[in-house]
């Protein structure tokens, strides 16, 4: 009888076993969306969806599927998808259209996930904080990914024939594009423009650092110091040293701007700098945007979320995973040059050495994001160009211009 | 008096193409209508609720929804007519009798069949204050002398996606126009010419007059196509600069992007019905002039 009993436990036991292995190892495909900033990241993406494929062992297998980033319109874009019934499993993302996932029930909430992950203390415990408040409840809806803190661009050789030093203060940044912006040939026309001012979707980024080093914010626009913020930015444009392209300048044309000689400085983040080590070499540099009166910097953010119409969201998590400390961190941020959350791989060489990590990090203590709110997509996307181009153009004043900003954001 | 025996077959017959055509047009019609009247952001999923005319108030006091409008009637008015101007020189011209006649007329078709995100990213390089080819152009005959950002200053952004639209509707008007004078007879013009008309009366009193139906078919279609056209502006400046460029089909899209849809659809209404308020009246003329001509 004991040996029956003992015989059916153990034929009992290897089944059981035998069905969590089969359930364990049943074929998953997780269907993710990115962007890219060009195509050797595009690539590298697709490597490491590929890795994570080969190496997971649990038979989940990720599709990575390239959306353009379109000036922001990608969180559009994917909102648009997911509403309507589509949609990836997982998502790269941007904190600042965290509100209308989360209004619309559109994402999975990862404490449960983060609660029994071994790794969660690899990332620090602060942007996990930002990643709650960005929700406007107490859980975390986006997974941290790499951070992008915004810095200047320079030309050490453009410095140098205009005589200009790396800017410490604000008032020497102003300063230094007016020296910059030079003839070169002598033929009474401007060759170079001391600053690559991005007046398209996306430019409010940079912009923010002139509201803040005047002394403003982004609570009220209106302020005096504000206003005297946007004053300088339209002064560049008026005083010529801006290309007259400006206005509808966007990430595209102030990097061809640089990288054509066009301009002597311009505003980005990291992820820029490969390709600016390859045109320029060693004649490329950057420094932290400096401080007037206050100091601010955007942080770029880019995180992973999984979407509530994944029916795998503990395969989807073990990707979200591999990009968050796993190899995909290390992949993606080597590639890119972006800063890791990941406290590891902050750690290695290649990131202890580059010049343009270290500003990063120089920039890191007071960058920031702007206000997440509803309204936010659409002052990034439509109102801010708009009203910028139209303050740059002398359509309207410094002034009315942050008023109408101040209304388009915060209602009031 | 025999009754007519009732016969379901022409209703089932034509009924695939009425549900085809009610899902695809008046459902999202209906559906335009409704979200109309609500306060339909997608931003705040939890304030959706009917709010009767508000929207439609709301567009009223809303400069640039006028502003839009007012830019909708410039872009139709120069656009569409500057294509039938351009697009009828060329139509007289490919009816003519000349060496390569063919390869003329596949090569004026190109802008026609060129998709409208393509023609907005060609023409937003042609037009690129920095390194576009129109400046350089300009440069060398010397007709400027410093470059001009034609797509970042207001005074001449407009222009220039209007100056695109026209380039692309050429081929439209004179693919149709030439259509048009191939059907009309040569006894007119023999007559005409007996009668002792110059070109210019031949022009105005045989060729205009045979081709009207034609010019009035093509130009309402392009008014309707112009004005709810997106793609050619949103890829060259996006309504942009300062929202110099924004019509109202542009208008309408921007704010369906940022999912305020109800809204979106108010002002995609009121386009509809300013577009039937000319398209009425034209069809009407169109229709009086052929019953007259019974």
């Amino acid at each position: 009888m004991k040996r029956t009993l003992a015989f059916v436990l153990v034929a009992v036991l290897s089944m059981t076993a035998l069905v969590a292995v089969s359930a364990q190892q049943k074929p998953v495909t997780i269907v993710h969306w990115y962007w890219a900033d060009n195509p050797s990241y595009s690539a590298q993406m697709q490597k490491i969806a590929a890795d994570f494929n080969a190496t997971n062992g649990k038979g989940i297998t990720v599709v990575a599927q390239e959306y353009p980033w379109d000036g922001g319109a990608y969180s559009e874009t994917l909102f648009r998808a997911v509403m309507g019934g589509g949609g990836p499993d997982t998502s790269s993302f941007k904190l600042t259209s965290t509100p209308l996932f989360t209004a619309n029930n559109l994402l999975v909430n990862l404490d449960e996930f983060l609660a029994k992950w071994k790794d969660k203390d690899k990332i620090d415990s602060s942007l996990y904080d930002t990643m709650r408040k960005a929700s406007g409840t107490k859980s975390v809806y986006v997974m941290p990914w790499n951070t992008q803190i915004l810095y200047v661009y320079y030309r050490p050789s453009l410095f140098k024939k205009a005589g200009v030093s790396v800017p410490k203060t604000y008032a020497e940044f102003l300063e230094a594009c007016k020296k910059l912006t030079m003839d070169t040939n002598g033929d009474g026309k401007t060759d170079v423009y001391g600053f690559g001012m991005r007046g398209a979707k996306g430019g409010q980024e940079p912009w923010g650092s002139f509201i803040w080093a005047r002394g403003g914010n982004f609570d009220n626009l209106t302020t005096p110091q504000a206003i005297q913020g946007m004053q300088d930015f339209i002064d560049l444009y008026k005083n010529g040293y801006a290309p007259p392209t400006a206005p509808m300048d966007g990430f595209q044309e102030i990097i061809a701007n640089f990288k054509s000689g066009k301009t002597a400085m311009t505003i980005h983040h990291i992820g820029s700098s490969i390709g600016m080590v390859d045109t320029f070499g060693d004649d490329v540099a950057a420094f932290a945007f400096p401080g007037g009166v206050g100091r601010w910097t955007s942080m770029g953010d880019t995180e992973n979320v999984i979407l509530k119409s994944s029916k795998n969201r503990e395969a989807a998590f073990e990707w979200l995973a591999y990009l968050a400390t796993g190899k995909g961190q290390e992949a993606w941020c080597v590639a890119t040059g972006n800063v890791p959350v990941s406290k590891d791989v902050q750690q290695l060489p290649f990131f202890q050495n580059n010049r343009f990590m270290k500003v990063s990090i120089e920039g890191a203590p007071y960058a920031g994001i702007f206000p997440i709110l509803d309204t936010t997509t659409e002052w990034i996307s439509t109102i801010w160009p708009n009203t910028v181009a139209a303050a740059l153009t002398g359509k309207i004043s410094a002034a009315e211009a942050m008023k109408q900003l101040q209304v388009g954001l915060w209602g009031k | 008096m025999q009754r007519k025996r009732f016969s379901p077959w022409p209703y089932l017959l034509i009924a695939p193409a009425l549900i085809v055509i009610f899902a695809v047009v008046f459902f999202p019609v209906l559906n335009a209508i409704g979200m109309s009247l609500q306060s339909y952001d997608l931003r705040r999923p939890s304030q959706i609720r009917f709010t009767g005319l508000a929207n439609y108030a709301a567009a009223m006091r809303d400069p640039l929804f006028w502003q839009a409008l007012l830019k909708t009637v410039m872009w139709v008015g120069v656009g569409v007519g500057m294509q039938f101007v351009f697009g009828f020189m060329l139509a007289l011209l490919l009816n003519r009798k000349f060496l390569g006649r063919g390869i003329v007329r596949s090569i004026s078709l190109i802008p026609w069949v060129t998709p409208g995100v393509l023609i907005g990213l060609m023409w937003r390089w042609i037009f690129d204050g920095n390194y576009g080819v129109l400046n350089d152009l300009l440069l060398r005959l010397g007709l400027i002398h410093d470059k001009i950002p034609f797509l970042a200053q207001q005074s001449t952004a407009f222009p220039s996606v209007i100056l695109t639209i026209i380039w692309q509707g050429i081929p439209f008007f004179a693919l149709m126009l030439l259509a048009g004078l191939q059907g009309i007879p040569e006894e007119l013009y023999d007559a005409a010419n007996v009668d002792g008309a110059n070109a210019v009366q031949r022009f105005f009193l045989v060729t205009v007059p045979s081709l009207k139906n034609t010019i009035f078919v093509t130009t309402l279609l392009r008014i309707i196509w112009v004005a709810n056209s997106v793609d050619v502006i949103f890829n060259l400046t996006e309504g942009g600069p300062a929202y110099s460029t924004q019509t109202l089909s542009v208008y309408v899209f921007n704010k369906g992007n940022t999912l305020n849809l109800g809204y979106a659809s108010t002002m995609a209404i009121l386009l509809a019905l300013a577009l039937a308020l000319v398209a009425v009246p034209y069809l009407k003329t169109l229709f009086k002039a052929q019953e007259e001509a019974k």
